[in-house]
């Protein structure tokens, strides 16, 4: 055994069998990105529970030669792939966090103000905007409507909707979903003031009316009939939310819903992220496009704000008793993050006007709103 | 300090929300698409039943497969395949506009010079549809065919096409007795995605509205329904009490002197009041709802008002 052999043994064992000589700037950059978005979860607490599992996911998907997102030599997909393969391809775990997320929603506000639906669905402009804008950059029309429902600020609804139709965008639009999602506080006060008068902002709404269990009870049952007759691509999404809700609000399966609040909704999260985090391999994300829709996914929010508030204008022409035009910013979707904001700027104009259950109203709506919206899409292009 | 960071977070959004739109004005849409694979290219796959070629393929902005059926009316149909748009682009036209794939068409055994009639079949067309050929030995290569649109029922379209052996949509251009014709199914493609946009965005209202509708039906039914539980609940206590004191229906209407009423009322209120000092009320929950959340949160805002009113 010669002093070259052992060498060339060495060499070989370092080329094919570790990372380092194998990594490439592009990776270097991802692996920055990653890093950039867990600071934003830790340091920041921009929507931790999403951006800690994206950002590692992205971490560890860009290491050279790490057998994560491949096929094993029988076929078999390695471990991230897995996730992504049973988890978003065959479409189970956004429809999963839908169960969990009806299971958490007390729809007394929309249920007791049911006019705020209008305004979930005049929040929905932004998306049909972006659509047409991203088309005359190129993207292909199912592109254009998977980046165009960021605007909805429906996490699950965007990795639904994208992992049907536009597979190659999904780690860019659900990035881009979830940090809009977390700088809504930062992204719509500007709007907000600027498209109301201070005398608009100071308008007092009537107490809701208490909301009795037997009605919350048949809510989704009747919800479900009417949005899945209607539009049925949604059932996925919509029968999946309407269930998590039935089983909170029927009070015989606690822990059902407890687990569909808590442990699943957890796991659920965990594998979500990691599986977004993992579409994000440096060749497939540096590029043109993911600049272009985080660009279009922010023009998007801003648009969905505005369509929000001008309907509520649109609205109070209309009505009687004037509705606070600074709840229709929540319509976005965004849940309860978009309703906090109302608030907050309600309670800027004048500390005695608590807006934060009005504004659970059209945030409720915006939910199904985004997910009226997906189904419209998926219809589409069935 | 935490000021200055979301002053220059937000201020840093708007800027990037202004790069956008530069970005989006100033770079030609053709920039970027060009380092993109065409995912979407039609693979036509087809198959022979009789004198019918049958061409399934995914189109453009479509999850499921269609069919596509070719017929002749004279001659024989020897053979369909498909051909890449990139061998026939050009300015005049747009392969958005053809969401299916471009054909190619032969037809065999006609009469040198001899017309034959090309059908193509298939319910993915619209009455709209047109069929447009290309004929490279043209100076404009492409040209509508001005096809017959006609409805064959359960939606079913049939694109007729006359083609002349050696004529314009004849590629080989020489009367032959063999016809090829290249060309495909054209389509508006900002005619559907405006068209649909707002069909659907409107459709979104729609479904939102009637929803809406049906809430507030049933939330006039089920109020209807609580307040006759809670007349159903006190008339039983008021006509149970009447047969066992024996009061007659005329003592209900009996109205109390004010000075009375008011003393009841002290009376009850010392009483209660004293119960509440005696032992708190338990309350029932240890979660408030977010009812009873929002009626405290309003209740601490008007003291802290009162409380900084005197401050000053």
């Amino acid at each position: 055994m010669s002093w070259d052999y052992v060498l060339e043994l060495i060499t070989n064992i370092l080329i094919t069998q570790t990372g380092l000589p194998n990594l490439i700037f592009k990776q270097v950059i991802m692996m920055a990105v990653a890093f950039f978005f867990m600071y934003l979860a830790v340091a920041k607490r921009y929507e931790p529970l999403l951006l800690v599992p994206i950002g590692f996911g992205i971490f560890l998907v860009n290491f050279p030669l790490a057998p994560l997102m491949g096929y094993t030599e029988h076929g078999y997909p390695e471990l991230l792939r897995a996730f992504y393969r049973y988890g978003i391809e065959w479409e189970i775990i956004p429809p999963m966090i839908f169960l969990g997320l009806g299971a958490m929603t007390d729809f007394g506000p929309l249920i007791a103000n049911p006019k705020t639906l209008i305004i979930g669905a005049g929040a929905q402009l932004g998306v049909f905007i972006t659509y047409i804008g991203t088309l005359f950059f190129g993207f292909t029309l199912k592109e254009a409507a998977s980046v165009a429902i960021i605007g909805g600020a429906d996490g699950p609804t965007t990795i639904y909707l994208t992992a049907k139709l536009a597979p190659q965008l999904l780690g860019a639009n659900a990035l881009a979903a979830y940090s809009y999602m977390a700088m809504v506080p930062l992204i719509q006060p500007p709007i907000m003031r600027l498209m109301t008068t201070s005398a608009q902002r100071r308008i007092k709404m009537r107490q809701l009316r208490p909301v009795s269990a037997r009605e919350k009870l048949l809510f989704p049952l009747i919800a479900a009939v009417l949005i899945i007759l209607l539009i049925p691509a949604v059932a996925p999404l919509m029968g999946m939310f309407m269930f998590g809700n039935f089983i909170r609000e029927c009070g015989v399966v606690k822990r059902l819903s407890d687990t569909a609040q808590h442990s699943m909704m957890n796991i659920i999260t965990i594998l979500l992220g990691l599986s977004v985090g993992a579409t994000m391999k440096a060749e497939v994300f540096l590029s043109w496009k993911p600049l272009l829709i985080f660009g279009f996914g922010l023009l998007d929010f801003v648009v969905c704000t505005f369509g929000g508030i001008l309907t509520v204008h649109i609205m109070n022409r209309f009505l009687d008793e004037k509705i606070n035009p600074l709840i229709g910013s929540a319509g976005v979707s965004a849940v309860p993050m978009a309703a906090r904001v109302s608030n907050s700027e309600g309670l800027k104009a004048d500390p005695t006007n608590f807006l934060l259950m009005h504004a659970m109203g059209p945030n409720l709506a915006g939910v199904i709103g985004s997910a009226a919206a997906a189904g419209m899409f998926i219809a589409m292009f069935q | 300090m935490k000021k200055v960071n979301l002053h220059f977070l937000i201020n840093g959004l708007w800027a990037w929300l202004f790069f956008t739109f530069l970005v989006l004005i100033f770079m030609p849409s053709s920039t970027w698409a060009a380092f993109e694979e065409d995912r979407e290219k039609p693979d036509p796959e087809f198959s022979r039943t009789g004198g019918r070629i049958t061409a399934k393929l995914l189109p453009r902005a479509k999850s499921s497969s269609i069919l596509i059926d070719f017929e002749v009316s004279g001659g024989k149909l020897a053979a369909v395949r498909g051909m890449d748009f990139d061998k026939a682009d050009g300015p005049s036209v747009d392969q958005k506009d053809f969401k299916s794939a471009l054909f190619v068409v032969e037809v065999q055994d006609l009469a040198p010079g001899a017309e034959t009639k090309v059908s193509i079949i298939s319910d993915f067309f619209i009455r709209s549809t047109q069929y447009w050929i290309y004929n490279p030995k043209l100076d404009s290569p492409w040209m509508d065919s001005k096809a017959s649109n006609l409805d064959r029922g359960d939606r079913i379209q049939e694109l007729v096409i006359g083609v002349k052996d050696g004529g314009v949509f004849d590629s080989d251009g020489v009367e032959n007795g063999k016809i090829i014709m290249v060309g495909g199914p054209k389509d508006s493609f900002w005619g559907y995605a405006l068209g649909t946009l707002f069909i659907r965005y409107f459709g979104i209202f729609l479904v939102l509205c009637i929803l809406m509708l049906g809430m507030l039906f049933s939330g006039k039914v089920f109020q209807y329904l609580e307040r006759r539980k809670a007349e159903a609940m006190t008339k039983p206590a008021r006509s149970g009490s009447s047969v066992k004191n024996d009061v007659k229906p005329d003592m209900h209407r009996l109205s109390l002197e004010t000075d009375m009423a008011a003393a009841i009322a002290t009376a009850l209120h010392m009483h209660l009041a004293g119960l509440r000092s005696a032992a708190p009320i338990p309350y029932p929950s240890k979660q408030p709802g977010s009812w009873a959340q929002q009626g405290r949160q309003q209740i601490m805002g008007e003291r802290m008002l009162k409380i900084n009113r005197n401050k000053h």
